[in-house]
C-alpha cells in the first residue's frame, strides 16, 4: 500500500543528508513501527512521507499513486498534541475542522466527529476545549481528528511520548483497538522499544542518516495484552533483538 | 537562584500580550522575529546554519529594504503620484538633513529634546522605583493602591498640557513635569508587578535557605523584577519622547518639535521640515535600540534573551 | 469568594477617597487660584459635560478617534497578515517599520495639516497613522510566531490556503493583534487630544485649551477629568472585548480570565500554541504604548 523507494533528503546543498536511501513497503492493514535513536532523521522521514516536504531523491507511492503533497488517504498524528490542536476550537470543532474542506456536509461532518470521539472514549467531551483536558485526553482528540478524516493510513510521530506511563498503556491499547476496528494501516514512529514491539507486526530499525538498517518481524500472537504479552519470553527476545539492532555498528551504510 | 529557571516566566502582568515568536521581536535592529521555520525547531533539520551568516543575511536584506523604500518614495514623488507639495522627494530630504548635521544646527534642538526627556524620566524613576518596590512588597499597600493605579494608568498624559502650561509656563519645567507625569505610571506599574509577581517558589527557596529579608529583596526579588522594570523604562522612553515633542509642538518649548513647526511656517521649506521629522524618528529609533542593547546585556540570563530556543 | 472580592474593592477605594477628600480640604483652605476645590470642578463638570457639550465637543472627539483607530486596525491587520506571510519581505522591511514605529506620532501634525488642512480628515489621518504601527508590527509578529506544528497539521489535512490563513493563522495571531490594538488605542486617545490642541474648532481637548487660555480654571480641570474618564472607559471597554474574544487564550495559558478549577490545575501543561512571554512586552513597549503592557485582566493578580 505504501511503497518507499530510495528516499533521500539533504537540506542545505552539499550538507549532510538527513535521510539516505530509505527503502521499505507497508502492506494493507499492517501495523509497522519505526524505531531509531533521536536525531536519526525520523521526523524528516515523516514529513516527507506525509507530503509536507519534498524528498531530494527517490519516490513515495501510496496505493500506486506518487505522493507529491499531503495525500487525501493519510492522516498525521503529531507528537505534540498541545501544539497541533487549536486552542480556540472546542474538541468537536478540532475534530471536524478538516472535514469541511474534505467536502463533507455539516451533518456528515457532525456524524463522523461523533463517531470518532466515541471511538476514543470522548463522546461527552465534544464541547470542552482541548486545554481543559489532560494530556492523554488531548492526544485522544488528535487521534479522533485523524479517524474522522477517514484515512487509509495513519502516520504517527511518537504520539505517546509526552504522556505518563499509565496513560500511555491505555492509549496503546486504544490504538490497537482502533486499528482493528477501522481496518486502517498504521505507520508508527517511536523511540520506545517496548512500545514498538508491543504494538506492531513489524519493526523497522532506522540508522542515521535515516535508512532501514533492519526489519524485524514481530511474531507475537495477534491479541496483545499489556501484562500477558509483555511476559512472553518471545517478547523479551524481540526486544533484545531490536535493541541490538539499534546499537549495531552500521555496515550497510548507504 | 537562577530566576530564569521559572517556568513560563514573568510578566504575568502582561496577560494581554501573548507571544510565540522569538523573544526579541521588538528589536530595533536585525533581531529575529520568529524561529526559522522548519529548521531550528526540528530535531533533524540542519542545525545552526551559521549564526553570523544569518545575521549578515538579515542585515543585508534590511539594508535592501531601506534602500528600496527610499527609492520607491523617490519614484512615486517623481512620477507625481504623491504631490511634491506634500512630500518632497527623498533626494531633497536627505541633503537637507545632511545640511542640518554639517552646520551643527541639528544638535541644539536635539539636545533640548533629550534634556527634557532625561530629566523627566529621571524624576519619574526617582519616585516610581522606590514607591513601586514598597507597594509591590507590602501586601496591604498593594491592595490599597491597586484600584487607583488601574484607574490612573489609562489617563492620557497629554490631557494635562493646558494645566501644566498654566502652572509652569511654556518652559523646560513644564516639559519635564509632563514627561515625568507620563512616564511615572509605566515605571511604577511595571515595578509593582515585577516585585509582586516574583515566583513564589523562588521566595520559598530563599526563605528555606534562611536568607534574611534584606538579602531576599536584593538577591531574589529585585533581580527577578528587573525584566519588568527594564520594560517599564523602555515604555517610559517612548512615551517620554512623544511627550517631549508634543510639548514642543503644541506649547513651543524649544526642541525638535519647535524646529518642525518653524520649518513648516517658513514656507517652501518642506524638505527641512521632513529632515527634522527624520531626526525625531532617528532619535526614537536610537533611544529604543540602545535601551534594548543595555537590557540584553544586563538581562542576558533571562529566558527571553537566551539563545534562539524557546 | 464574592465577599472577599467586595472587601478587596472596598479596600482599594480607601486610598483614592482619602486622596480626594484630602485634596478638597486642602484646596478649600489654600484657596489657590489654580487648584479649585472639588465641588467647584464637579459643578463645572456637570454644567459642561452633563450633557450640554456632549454633542458639540465630546462626540466629535470620539468620532474622530474611533474613525482613525478603526482605519489603523483594519489596515494594520490586513497588511500585517500579508507581510507576516512573506518572510523575506518582512525581514527586508523590518528596519523601516521599526523606524516608523519609533517616530513620535505628534511630529506628523504639521504633515497632516499640510495634506488635509485643519478639518476632521487631518485629525483622523494623524490618529490612524500613529495607531497603525503597533497593530501592524504585532500582527506581523503574531503571524510569524504561529507554531509550525499547527501549520503542518493544517497542511497535512489539506486545508486550503485561504482557510489556513483565516481559520488557523489569524486566530493564532489574535492575542498578539490584541496586544498591538491595545497600545494603538492608547496612542489614538493621546493623538485625539493632541490634534485638538493644534488648530481645532471643537473637541474636548480644544475646550480644555480654550478654558485654560481664558483662565477658566475649574472648566479646564473639568475637561481634563473628562479626558481621564474617556481614557479609562475605553481601556475598560477594550479589556472587556478582549476577554470575550480571547477567552480561549486566557484559558489555555492558564492566566487571566476567571480561571476555572480545571484551568488552574492544568497550568503546568506543555506550552500551548501561543505562550505569553516577555516578547509581547518588548513588542508592545517599543510601540511607544503609553498603556504599560500590564494586565488587561486584573483578575490575574487577584486570585
Amino acid at each position: 500500500m505504501l511503497v518507499v523507494s530510495d528516499l533521500s533528503k539533504t537540506y542545505a546543498p552539499g550538507g549532510e543528508p538527513a535521510m539516505a536511501g530509505l527503502d521499505f513497503t507497508v502492506g494493507e492493514r499492517e501495523f509497522v513501527c519505526i524505531v531509531g535513536s533521536s536525531g536519526c532523521g525520523k521526523t524528516t522521514m515523516l514529513r516527507c512521507l506525509s507530503g509536507l516536504i519534498p524528498p531530494t531523491e527517490g519516490s513515495i507511492e501510496l496505493e500506486g499513486r506518487a505522493v507529491q503533497g499531503p495525500p487525501e488517504d493519510m492522516a498525521y498524528v503529531f507528537q505534540d498534541y498541545s501544539r497541533s490542536l487549536l486552542p480556540w476550537q472546542t474538541v468537536a470543532g478540532n475534530v471536524s475542522f478538516p472535514l469541511k474542506y474534505k467536502g463533507l456536509s455539516k451533518a456528515e461532518a457532525a456524524a463522523a466527529t461523533e463517531e470518532a470521539l466515541a471511538a476514543v472514549g470522548l463522546a461527552d467531551r465534544g464541547r470542552s476545549y482541548p486545554w481543559q483536558l489532560s494530556g492523554g485526553m488531548q492526544q485522544r482528540v488528535a487521534i479522533a481528528r485523524a479517524l474522522a478524516y477517514k484515512p487509509r493510513i495513519l502516520l504517527m510521530d511518537e504520539p505517546f511520548a509526552s504522556v505518563d506511563a499509565q496513560t500511555r498503556a491505555e492509549l496503546e491499547d486504544l490504538l490497537l483497538d482502533i486499528w482493528r476496528r477501522f481496518e486502517i494501516t498504521v505507520l508508527f514512529v517511536t523511540h520506545d522499544i517496548d512500545e514498538a514491539v508491543y504494538l506492531s507486526q513489524r519493526v523497522l530499525v532506522l540508522h542515521k542518516p535515516a535508512h532501514v538498517f533492519e526489519a524485524i518481524d514481530v511474531d507475537l500472537p495477534a491479541e496483545r495484552d499489556q501484562m500477558d504479552t509483555k511476559k512472553l519470553p518471545r517478547f523479551g527476545e524481540l526486544r533484545s533483538r531490536v535493541l541490538a539492532s539499534l546499537r549495531a555498528p552500521d555496515t550497510t551504510s548507504a | 537562584m537562577q530566576p530564569s529557571a521559572v517556568p513560563a516566566p514573568v510578566h504575568r502582568g502582561e496577560v494581554s500580550t501573548p507571544a510565540a515568536g522569538s523573544p526579541r521581536t521588538a528589536g530595533a535592529g536585525p533581531t529575529p522575529v520568529a524561529g526559522p521555520r522548519g529548521s531550528a525547531g526540528r530535531n533533524d533539520g540542519p542545525k545552526e546554519p551559521g549564526r553570523a551568516r544569518a545575521r549578515l543575511y538579515r542585515f543585508g536584506l534590511g539594508l535592501a529594504g531601506v534602500v528600496g523604500v527610499i527609492a520607491l518614495l523617490e519614484l512615486v514623488v517623481r512620477l507625481g503620484l504623491l504631490p511634491e507639495a506634500w512630500f518632497p522627494p527623498p533626494s531633497e530630504i536627505f541633503p537637507a538633513f545632511a545640511r542640518l548635521v554639517v552646520s551643527g544646527e541639528l544638535f541644539g534642538p536635539v539636545g533640548q529634546t533629550l534634556q527634557g526627556w532625561v530629566l523627566g524620566i529621571l524624576a519619574a524613576a526617582a519616585v516610581a522605583l522606590p514607591l513601586g518596590i514598597a507597594i509591590g512588597s507590602i501586601e496591604l499597600a498593594h491592595r490599597l493602591t491597586r484600584f487607583m493605579l488601574e484607574f490612573l494608568r489609562p489617563i492620557p498624559p497629554v490631557a494635562l498640557i493646558p494645566a501644566a502650561v498654566l502652572i509652569f509656563g511654556s518652559n523646560l519645567d513644564m516639559k519635564v513635569f509632563l514627561i515625568a507625569f507620563g512616564t511615572f505610571w509605566p515605571i511604577l506599574l511595571q515595578t509593582v508587578y515585577g516585585i509582586h509577581d516574583t515566583d513564589p517558589t523562588l521566595r520559598d527557596t530563599a526563605r528555606s535557605y534562611g536568607l534574611p529579608r534584606r538579602a531576599r529583596l536584593v538577591r531574589i526579588v529585585l533581580p527577578s523584577a528587573l525584566p519588568y522594570i527594564a520594560t517599564g523604562l523602555r515604555i517610559a522612553s517612548a512615551i517620554g519622547l512623544i511627550l517631549a515633542i508634543t510639548a514642543e509642538l503644541v506649547v513651543g518649548t524649544p526642541g525638535i518639535g519647535v524646529s518642525i513647526t518653524d520649518a513648516q511656517s517658513a514656507g517652501d521649506a518642506q524638505d527641512v521640515m521632513y529632515a527634522w521629522i527624520l531626526a525625531a524618528g532617528l532619535l526614537g529609533f536610537l533611544l529604543n535600540g540602545s535601551l534594548q542593547a543595555v537590557e540584553r546585556r544586563v538581562l542576558h540570563w533571562h529566558t527571553s534573551f537566551r539563545g534562539e530556543a524557546r | 469568594m464574592i465577599r472577599a472580592r467586595l472587601g478587596d474593592w472596598a479596600l482599594a477605594l480607601v486610598v483614592p477617597l482619602l486622596l480626594l477628600v484630602g485634596y478638597d480640604l486642602w484646596a478649600r483652605g489654600a484657596g489657590d487660584f489654580f487648584f479649585p476645590p472639588l465641588s467647584v470642578i464637579g459643578g463645572n463638570f456637570a454644567d459642561d459635560w452633563l450633557f450640554e457639550r456632549v454633542p458639540t465637543d465630546l462626540l466629535p472627539s470620539l468620532a474622530r478617534m474611533l474613525a482613525g483607530y478603526a482605519i489603523a486596525v483594519a489596515i494594520g491587520v490586513v497588511a500585517g497578515m500579508v507581510l507576516g506571510s512573506l518572510r523575506t519581505l518582512a525581514i527586508a522591511l523590518d528596519p523601516v517599520l521599526q523606524f516608523l514605529r519609533a517616530l513620535p506620532p505628534p511630529t506628523l501634525i504639521p504633515v497632516s495639516l499640510l495634506v488635509f488642512g485643519a478639518g476632521d480628515s487631518a485629525k483622523i489621518f494623524l490618529i490612524a497613522l500613529g495607531a497603525l504601527w503597533p497593530v501592524l508590527l504585532n500582527t506581523v509578529d503574531g503571524v510569524r510566531g504561529v507554531d509550525p506544528t499547527v501549520l503542518d497539521m493544517a497542511r497535512s489535512y489539506r486545508i486550503p490556503a485561504r482557510a489556513r490563513l483565516l481559520r488557523v493563522v489569524l486566530p493564532a495571531a489574535l492575542p498578539r493583534i490584541f496586544a498591538g490594538a491595545r497600545t494603538a488605542l492608547a496612542i489614538a486617545i493621546i493623538l485625539m487630544v493632541v490634534s485638538e490642541l493644534v488648530g481645532a474648532s471643537n473637541g474636548v481637548g480644544h475646550t480644555v485649551q480654550l478654558a485654560q487660555r481664558g483662565f477658566n480654571i475649574p472648566e479646564m480641570w473639568a475637561g481634563t477629568v473628562l479626558l481621564g474618564l474617556v481614557g479609562f472607559a475605553f481601556n475598560a471597554l477594550f479589556v472587556a472585548v478582549e476577554r470575550r474574544a480571547l477567552g480561549w487564550h486566557h484559558g489555555s495559558t492558564g492566566r487571566g480570565g476567571a480561571p476555572t478549577r480545571r484551568t488552574r490545575l492544568r497550568r503546568e501543561r506543555p506550552r500551548p500554541v501561543l505562550t505569553p512571554t516577555r516578547t509581547a512586552v518588548a513588542v508592545e513597549s517599543a510601540a511607544a504604548g503609553p498603556a504599560p503592557t500590564e494586565g488587561s485582566v486584573p483578575d490575574a493578580r487577584r486570585q
